[in-house]
């Protein structure tokens, strides 16, 4: 922590810096933010893990998350806030860090806040005519201001792309140029499509099969859930955890309970602690088995498909017997479970795990020495290790790349610290590794459950929560390692029953984003098999 | 209006050996005919009609559309535990020109709405809607949300509502039976012309 | 009845099936129109620009081999029903004529205009 003080101080001598915070905290000026932002680049700090917008009600700001690459428990949190609120404007460090380039528009279309000299400054989310910033305090949500579109809006409200620069008059100068010019071909990779994994609208403009540039549109799934969650009490919130990345639900919903737990000094029993990382485990085996057989399913083996589905079904079948529901678990509260396993537990997983690696081996025989296979995957799609880490992708995607970046490993939560296990780590960074790494990670989970299951410390399976449960006033993080990558949770209390502020760092925008540098000129049918290793999930993106 | 039936009985409807009398809701078959008359439209129970109509609703054929989680119930339900294929439903069409039916499985929200309802008007008539899940039905867990539609049939008509958070697999295949049931009353060669949504969110004329 | 009659009843059956699929799915087919079934279908968002414009000459290449080969195959049909009766003369007229094609192959081959650039 000095070490860090030593570090702002040095950039920015008139920061301030927070006390009792979970982690090192720093509040800079605006001006000062790009000298700190550079002098922290040059100084290892290379992995921007989330750009998250505030509205403080006398002034807008902005709060980042950066830590080095190699050693990832070391986050320093800067915050930076500007008070008007008619053109808030902040210098953007989209040049310094590439999955900023997402990070800033994200922010500009919840709050409002322009960065200038970034490239593309349009909205994420929302439509280009959408009237107002949803995440200010005093946003009208009339819906006569936006009602649902009739059409479906013209192609010319996607291209005209908006930049901001600030001239020598210290005014705000917005400048438009074209995405694309009029004779390259574009086509819409649409939102319907069933290779694109959810609702993602990808622009490809192509030259023949070789794709020359991809544009991404989200906010064709985006239910507004982190507004949403300012006015609901933190145990209305943890549904709709479950329903961001629906395939690893559970750990989605892990993360956001530990968060609220650990700021409510809530003591989770040892039982529950098991229990959660059995089923965590599960899941990121139900989640990687899904992953497989849709990206074989877009190479065109329905068998492949048939089969991760047939296996998935197996582990759905303990969930159901245990907490009642196959994709929607609902089994985490705050403070430990709903309710003690079901006798038969046990015996179900430990029988499964056998099966289970008796069918990766199959799925080997079934596919992975198949010449075609071998063929649409090797060689593909390879992401180096620094741009993986300078966009952010966590995760089996960023772990293929050779980057060592799993929670488990570096924060210890749950009971991962009482269990040995391996992170697995490929050099290459290509499809074919993003594919191998997945199947090794469910080897893994199986030791990973192998070495719980029969150990379950008997006891109370929830701790003791008040009817109405309040966090003290401050700022709580969580992180956990998704079965997609790193997926964080941020809660900004003033001590009420309703959180002030709720971000949640979704793992799959980075994954999205990677896919516009990792396509240049590759074919567009090579397209499908780099977003199928890559395995995003929209949702999760789109919040 | 030839009626060959007498009231409000119409001839056991079987799917899959299941008889009228095993269905959970047939009240609502029984208003359905009642309107359908009222209406000026024949529920017949002729031969061709019943020839025809049994090659209709046993090949119904799906529309890929997944917005979000109920998309992955729906993929469970295409797999081999639940599987859609012994009903004919089993080739999903990508392009709406060749489809069917169409899921709306997930959420709907507005800048997906007008996507929606431009595929929905690019099928071929006769096209059905099964609406899964209920944000679907009603904008579901995210009905306070400023960006999701409160109810898919406040854009195009639906014809099934199949309640869930998401649906089981089984209570997906149900739905498909009862469609599969209103398919079978239909007089094919009276089929009317394209259904509307009215200003109150329901829906008139057409396959209600 | 002899193989030429038999062909002309196939060939007729053939047309008369085809031609009243067709008419009676015409007839008694519901009809609805809209704007939005005129237009193309782009995964449901409008296209954007003309389809007539230059394309990549590589799929003109593509085309035309796909179209010499093909031609190849439906050449080697009839030789292949007749095969027995025409003997080693045939066989061997054949294998010549295969040659050639397979001269041209290995040229395309080698020119790598079997690769996509």
């Amino acid at each position: 922590m000095e070490n860090l003080e030593k570090i702002i101080l040095s950039l920015a001598p008139d920061a301030k810096i927070e006390e009792n915070t979970q982690r090192f905290t720093a509040t800079i000026a605006p001006e000062k933010l790009r000298k700190v932002a550079e002098g922290l680049k040059a100084k290892g700090f290379d992995y921007l893990m989330c750009l998250t917008g505030m509205d403080y009600k006398d002034s807008l700001g902005v709060i980042y998350h950066i830590a080095p690459s190699n050693d990832e428990a070391n986050v320093i949190v800067l915050k930076t806030s500007t008070p008007d609120r008619e053109t808030p404007n902040l210098p953007t460090v989209s040049d310094l860090w590439e999955i900023a380039y997402f990070y800033e528009r994200e922010v500009y279309d919840f709050y409002g806040i322009i960065f200038t000299n970034h490239p593309d400054m349009r909205r994420l989310f929302l439509r280009e005519d959408w009237k107002g910033f949803p995440f200010r305090k005093d946003y009208d949500a009339n819906p006569a201001l936006n009602p649902i579109p009739e059409k479906v809006p013209s192609v010319e409200s996607f291209e005209n792309v908006p930049t901001y620069s600030i001239d020598k008059d210290g005014k705000l100068v917005k400048k438009e140029y074209p995405l694309f010019s009029k004779d390259e071909y574009v086509v819409n990779f649409g939102p319907q499509h069933p290779s694109t994994h959810g609702v993602l609208h990808l622009r490809i403009s192509l030259e023949g099969e070789i794709i020359k540039h991809i544009d991404p549109h989200f906010g064709y799934i985006h239910r507004g859930v982190e507004k949403m969650c300012e006015s609901m009490t933190y145990p209305q919130m943890l549904y709709l955890t479950e329903r961001l990345d629906y395939l690893c639900g559970t750990m989605n919903r892990h993360a956001l309970c530990a968060c609220i737990e650990k700021a409510a000094g809530i003591e989770v029993p040892a039982r529950a602690q098991y229990v959660r990382t059995i089923i965590d485990e599960l899941t990121r085996i139900a989640s990687h088995l899904i992953g497989w057989a849709c990206m074989c399913n877009d190479m065109g083996s329905i068998t492949a498909f048939i089969y991760g589905m047939r296996d998935r079904e197996k582990i759905m079948d303990i969930y159901e017997e245990t907490a009642g529901g196959r994709l929607m678990v609902n089994y985490y509260v705050i403070g430990g479970l709903a309710a003690d396993i079901h006798p038969n537990f046990q015996n179900r997983v430990k029988e499964f795990i056998p099966y289970m690696r008796k069918m990766i081996k199959e799925y080997h025989v079934l596919f992975t020495g198949n010449p075609i296979a071998y063929g649409r995957m090797k060689n593909i799609g390879i992401l180096s290790k620094e741009k993986a880490v300078a966009l952010g992708v966590t995760g089996p995607s960023g772990r293929a790349s050779g980057w060592a970046c799993d929670v488990r490993k570096i924060e210890p939560y749950a009971a991962y610290d009482k269990v040995n296990f391996e992170e697995v780590l490929h050099q290459e960074g290509g499809t074919f590794d993003r594919y191998m790494i997945r199947l090794e990670e469910i080897e893994q989970s199986l030791r990973i459950i192998e070495q719980l299951i029969d150990n379950i410390p008997d006891g109370d399976f929830k701790a003791k929560v008040p009817a109405i449960v309040k966090i003290p006033a401050g700022e709580y993080y969580q992180r956990v390692e998704n079965a997609r990558g790193d997926f964080s949770i941020y809660i900004n209390s003033t001590g009420d029953k309703n959180p002030y502020r709720v971000k949640f760092r979704s793992p799959c925008l980075s994954l999205i984003t990677a896919l516009c540098p990792l396509c240049d000129k590759e074919k567009i049918a090579d397209l499908i098999m780099i977003s199928g290793s890559m395995d995003y999930v929209i949702p999760c993106v789109d919040r | 209006m030839e009626e060959r039936s007498v009231g409000m009985e119409v001839k056991d409807i079987k799917i899959r050996n299941m008889k009228t009398e095993d269905f959970n809701d047939n009240e609502y078959l029984e208003k359905y005919i009642a309107e359908l008359r009222q209406s000026g439209m024949n529920v017949v129970t002729e031969k061709l009609d019943d020839v025809i109509n049994w090659g209709r609703s046993n090949s119904v054929w799906p529309f890929t559309f997944a917005t979000s989680c109920c998309g992955i119930e729906f993929m469970c339900v295409a797999a081999a535990r639940n599987d859609f294929a012994r009903f004919g439903w089993e080739v999903t069409r990508n392009s709406p020109r060749q489809a069917d039916v169409i899921f709306v499985s997930g959420t709907i929200v507005y800048k997906m709405a007008p996507v929606l309802k431009r595929l929905y008007d690019q099928m071929a008539e006769p096209k059905y809607v099964i609406a899964i899940g209920s944000c679907s039905i009603s904008g579901g867990p995210f009905i306070d949300s400023y960006h999701v539609v409160k109810g898919v049939d406040q854009i195009i008509p639906v014809d099934v509502y199949v309640p869930g958070c998401p649906p089981r697999p089984e209570a997906m295949l149900y739905g498909m039976m009862q469609l599969q049931r209103k398919i079978k009353l239909e007089n094919f060669f009276k089929l009317p012309k394209k259904p509307t949504v009215t200003a109150d969110g329901n829906t008139e004329g057409g396959n209600k | 009845m002899s193989s030429g009659e038999i062909f002309i009843v196939v060939f007729i059956t053939a047309i008369i099936l085809v031609s009243a699929a067709l008419v009676i799915a015409m007839l008694i087919s519901p009809r609805s129109t809209n704007e939005q079934k005129g237009e193309p279908y782009e995964c449901g968002i409008p296209t954007r620009g003309t389809s007539w414009m230059q394309f990549k000459i590589g799929y003109y290449l593509f085309a035309i081999l796909f179209l010499m080969f093909d031609v190849e195959t439906v050449l080697l049909f009839p030789w292949a029903v007749i095969m027995k009766s025409l003997g080693v003369m045939g066989l061997c007229s054949v294998l010549f004529f295969l040659f050639i094609l397979v001269l041209g192959l290995a040229y395309a081959w080698k020119k790598g205009a079997l690769e996509w650039k």
